[in-house]
């Protein structure tokens, strides 16, 4: 390695067309799956506003129930296949190769191809509006028989196109996967033990490993599906011998893990992000990262959680609330870690950290309830109902949401090079959190009191609760509006970043912002301590101190 | 020198966090009796063990929660770094007797929680659907069932898009509104004609699937008197919304009577607002979107009210 | 301060580090790939113990003895590769392909003996739960198959290529992976539809 050529002379800056094209730069490619699921989250909020828009009333009065069934499904659909999985995707190509100091991805083209199928099946989901029949609309787990029965009897259905998105969305994350864990694996610099390693790769590389065992569950229930809908099978259809309930096993295998898959990387955000903006180590970094593998051991062995009220034996039941309860046990260490983390610590409230601990609240919120939805005779009365709702978008939203929020701001000067702006961001943290409360936590009494989920209309007693709702809604859908403009305008003429504006402590951070085209290039530093070094004194890199003063030249001279 | 002052420090600090900790006992404790207010009326003998169950959780919820958030508040008044200071907190990596003690009391905990409630509902036995038969095809779930009855009174839920039909063999009596006598228990056995629907009535606290293919046995025992709604809790598709219906829980002697008088009365259809919603809706010049067209409503004894007022 | 930058040749050192990537990413495809085949499977077991009436009417059962002929013919062909591979590093190409080209052979001989056995089965796809588990089983399968055969001939073309197998051993180690993976496969399958009745 020599250090006499590093950072490298800067580039002229490429154009902004390669956003549009077949790059395989990782970090071109995590913004295009980022923006790519930003403007799928407007349009699946959206259907959000027509939801809560019909919701504000008893009755079915705002779209006919048919359409309704169609906005409410395609919610779903979108905000997870279209938004949360790519934006996820997004962080992973951004921060993993730069964290662990690799050029790339292990395989940068299948990385673009990976990126090329979202807006591919995003087109025919959209499209799925316009076909005879309109789009799927049995929810987005498609449970069958409702899912198979194809009121309008073409080869060309919105079901159909509903299971061949779903599908290609799976191919998208397999390719993904495969990607992920193999850079993990292989590309690390030198010193980077796995122990070393940030949280952040611990949990994407947990994450991922879940989509590699739960996904190819979820393709082969969807084959069968198919199968059934399109060609008349009999693999869930009662007249021919089929089960139903074997779709939902089908189903929930991948899709209980599928709900860690998105909190185990928000996690690892939380466990990057309270370091730097308490100055303290995160405290109990061994325990925090192996707790993401426990999660991903215990996140494959509780599905029928998701069951309860179905066909299944009452043994059954009890095993998975054992199982489901004990997902608490993990989880609440790293809870507790970040808590460790903040006491005694320098906080500074800046927008991620007040993104961070946001989140953080409505976490623990959401986990409460979780483990009140996994004892059985609770789970028996609120199944099915807004109950679930609320908890999930507590989940979903209030901390997963947040959590990606905290990153954007965070790392958003690294890969774009410009300062974020404060006020706009606090403005974007505070309607977002007080609206994410207004809407989702109403749904809880809804759901004690019995009012199911997916209904078009309601009896007279829930109005109350969904009057508060809605319009927590609504606060959400305008609480966007700070963040886009936010992030137009420190792209298009923020103040210029430097290499390392929040002190952090991280491989990343001493690449110039925003990084060169293959990062470190042949010259990736030797990792000598563990991350979180904050108040210990001690290097990250050898000849730390040479990389920091080139830098700050560079910086200095441009 | 500072050995008094640490020790009074000390003494403050845990007197000031046992009186905290006593505050959020207290407020745990509210939460839970706050929480029976939450739920419906209980009108099932499963209601009082679910809704302990709930209040419990909701106790123990609330300490976690405010323990989480008192910390976090703490930390965000007194942990704030000074204006202009960019130096490191005083470092701590981490604490092993910490990391044990977090994880063994919340791995009790949860345990316990899990292993009460097992025992509970053992005891209890009317959650839990019986045993599972297998309907051959959908022409033999109409009269004729083999006779491996329990003694209690039989009714037979049948699921449908968009209705719920309820018949009394034992009486002849069949009806679109739900009658059962208070304190008795009843089996119900549950089954579909076209796709999964769910036999959700909350006042009760019982939900079952109705899985098409199957008949499901399912007991309940009715504890108070009042009108409560049945509401479909598992999608079923267009008018999923307005399958619902009322279910009455009266004396044993008016339910004896409600018998006779349906057995007498003649047969005419069942309450579905499927029906009427999708006559209109088909009139329209434009219907919108393809739906499954609903069942013909049911020919029942009773067809019940469209508006009488529910309790919950 | 000289900034005079270390032309290191990057080309072939970077082609160095791809190759252990190439296999290390197709052995974790290939672990993810199983996991759809045990879906399958489970659904097979499943709906087959469940069922009051499994095989279709006038259905007695499935004929065993020349599907038992196939999949010795399958079994062998990972033989048949496996020699192959060891006379390659042996760099031995003529045996190299003659085995290589006999394990497409014996594939696409198990290939022609399931469209043989397809073409004379009396049930369908729609046939209740066992014609539909059945024919996806073993039609999914057989797509595994005739992909493993394209990827083989496709190898067999590479090998023509003078200079290819300084860094394109990946590529056959990978397609003889795969033909275990899908030889592994089948003898499940044959259990699971053939012996299990």
């Amino acid at each position: 390695m020599t250090i006499a050529t590093f950072p490298p002379e800067p580039k002229p800056e490429p154009g902004w067309g390669r956003y549009f094209g077949f790059c395989t730069d990782a970090k071109v490619i995590g913004i295009q799956y980022i923006v790519t699921a930003f403007f799928f989250f407007l349009i699946g909020g959206l259907l959000a506003m027509v939801i809560r828009g019909e919701l504000i009333t008893p009755q079915s009065d705002l779209v006919d129930r048919a359409v309704y069934n169609g906005i409410y499904t395609m919610h779903g659909t979108i905000m997870l296949f279209l938004f949360i999985f790519p934006v996820l995707n997004g962080l992973n190509n951004l921060l993993i190769p730069t964290m662990i100091g690799a050029p790339d991805m292990a395989f940068p083209r299948l990385n673009a191809v990976a990126f090329w199928l979202v807006p591919i099946f995003g087109f025919l989901l959209m499209a799925s509006f316009f076909v005879p029949g309109g789009p799927a609309y049995s929810g987005w787990w498609s449970y069958p028989p409702v899912s198979i029965q194809n009121p309008v009897g073409n080869l060309i259905n919105g079901q159909g196109m509903w299971i061949t998105a779903v599908a290609l969305s799976g191919v998208s994350s397999i390719m993904g996967a495969i990607n992920f864990v193999t850079t993990i694996l292989r590309m690390r610099a030198p010193g980077m033990t796995l122990f070393r390693m940030p949280v952040y790769c611990w949990t994407a590389f947990a994450a991922q490993t879940l989509q590699l065992i739960g996904l190819p569950a979820l393709t082969g229930g969807a084959i069968m599906l198919l199968m059934d809908l399109t060609f008349g099978t009999s693999f869930y259809r009662p007249q021919g011998g089929g089960d139903p309930v074997l779709y939902q096993h089908f189903f929930w295998f991948y899709s209980h893990p599928a709900v860690y898959v998105i909190i185990l990387p928000v996690f690892g955000v939380f466990s990057e992000l309270f370091p730097v903006y308490a100055r303290k180590p995160l405290f109990g970094y061994l325990y925090v990262s192996l707790a993401s593998f426990i999660i991903v051991g215990l996140g494959l062995i509780v599905w029928v959680h998701h069951m309860f009220p179905s066909g299944v034996a009452q043994w059954m039941r009890n095993l998975f609330m054992v199982t489901t309860m004990l997902i608490a046990v993990p989880t609440g260490v790293k809870v507790f870690a970040w808590l460790g983390t903040l006491w005694g610590g320098k906080l500074r409230l800046t927008t991620p950290m007040l993104f961070c601990l946001g989140g953080l609240f409505n976490f623990v919120f959401a986990g409460i309830t979780g483990v009140m939805l996994a004892t059985v005779p609770v789970d028996i009365h609120v199944s099915n109902t807004y109950f679930v709702v609320g908890h999930f978008h507590y989940v979903i939203y209030g901390a997963a949401v947040m959590g990606i929020f905290a990153a954007i701001y965070h790392w958003f000067p690294k890969f774009i090079g410009r300062m974020p702006y404060e006020g706009l961001g606090k403005l974007h943290f505070l309607l977002t959190f007080i609206g994410a409360n207004l809407n989702f936590l109403p749904m809880h009494p809804l759901g004690l009191m019995g009012m199911p989920r997916r209904v078009s209309s309601y009896d007279p007693e829930f109005t109350f609760w969904n009057v508060v709702a809605s319009l927590g809604a609504f606060l959400l859908g305008v609480s966007i509006i700070p963040f886009l403009l936010n992030m137009l305008s420190a792209w298009i003429r923020g103040p210029k970043a430097t290499h390392n504006p929040w002190n952090v402590i991280g491989l990343e951070w001493l690449l110039p912002s925003p990084p060169p085209e293959d990062n470190f290039g042949e010259d990736v530093p030797t990792v000598i301590s563990r991350p979180y070094g904050y108040g210990l004194g001690k290097p990250l890199v050898e000849h730390q101190d040479e990389i920091e003063r080139k830098l700050e030249l560079q910086e200095a001279s441009a | 020198m500072t050995s008094s002052s640490t020790r009074s420090i000390n003494t403050t600090a845990v007197a000031g966090l046992s009186l905290w900790v006593g505050v959020m006992v207290l407020i745990s404790h509210w939460m839970g009796e706050q929480a029976h207010r939450w739920l419906p009326v209980q009108a099932s003998t499963a209601a009082p063990l679910v809704d302990d169950l709930f209040s419990f959780e909701t106790a123990i919820g609330t300490f976690v929660f405010l323990g989480v958030v008192s910390v976090m508040a703490w930390v965000m008044l007194f942990n704030r770094a000074e204006k202009y200071d960019d130096t490191d907190a005083f470092p701590i990596e981490g604490n092993t007797r910490l990391e044990v003690i977090w994880t063994a009391i919340p791995f009790v905990l949860v345990m316990g929680i899990a292993f009460w409630t097992i025992r509970a509902t053992e005891q209890l036995g009317t959650l839990g659907p019986m045993e599972h038969i297998h309907v051959r095809n959908s022409a033999e779930e109409v009269g004729g069932y083999p006779g491996d009855r329990l003694p209690a009174e039989q009714v037979e839920v049948i699921a449908r898009q968009w209705s719920w039909e309820f018949r009394y063999p034992g009486s002849n009596v069949s009806s679109t509104e739900l009658h059962l006598a208070v304190n008795e228990p009843f089996t119900f056995r549950l089954v579909s004609e076209d796709v999964l629907h769910g036999f959700y009535i909350p006042a009760f606290r019982v939900k079952q699937d109705v899985i098409p293919g199957r008949a499901i046995d399912f007991n309940v025992t009715p504890t108070r008197e009042g009108v409560y709604r049945l509401r479909d809790s598992q999608f079923s598709g267009t008018w999923f919304a307005a399958n619902q219906s009322d279910v009455v829980v009266e004396s044993a002697e008016e339910h004896k009577a409600w018998l006779e008088q349906a057995a007498r009365s003649p047969l005419q259809p069942g309450l579905s607002l499927a029906i009427s919603e999708y006559a209109t809706r088909q009139a329209r010049s434009n219907p919108g979107w393809a739906t499954v067209p609903p069942a013909p409503p049911p020919q029942v004894n009773v067809p019940g009210s469209p508006s009488q007022p529910h309790q919950a | 301060m000289t900034t005079t930058t270390l032309q290191q040749p990057g080309a072939p050192a970077e082609h160095e580090e791809h190759p252990k990537h190439n296999l290390t990413g197709f052995i974790i495809f290939l672990c993810s790939e199983s996991v759809i085949f045990l879906a399958f499977f489970s659904g097979y077991a499943l709906l087959k113990t469940s069922a009051l009436n499994w095989l279709p009417q006038g259905v007695d059962g499935l004929e065993w003895k020349t599907p038992l002929v196939n999949t010795i013919v399958l079994v062998s062909s990972s033989g048949t590769i496996a020699l192959a591979e060891h006379f390659k590093n042996r760099e031995n190409m003529l045996l190299f392909r003659g085995f290589w080209l006999m394990s497409m052979a014996m594939g696409a001989y198990f290939l022609y003996g399931q469209a043989v056995e397809w073409s004379g089965l009396q049930f369908g796809f729609t046939s209740g739960t066992f014609g539909g588990t059945f024919y996806l089983l073993t039609g999914f399968h057989g797509l595994h198959v005739a992909t493993g055969i394209l990827l083989m001939g496709l190898m067999l073309i590479k090998s023509f290529i003078p200079g290819n197998y300084s860094g394109g051993e990946q590529g056959v180690q990978a397609t003889s992976l795969f033909w275990h993976f899908v030889d592994v496969i089948w003898i499940i399958l044959f259990l699971l539809i053939y012996v299990w009745q």
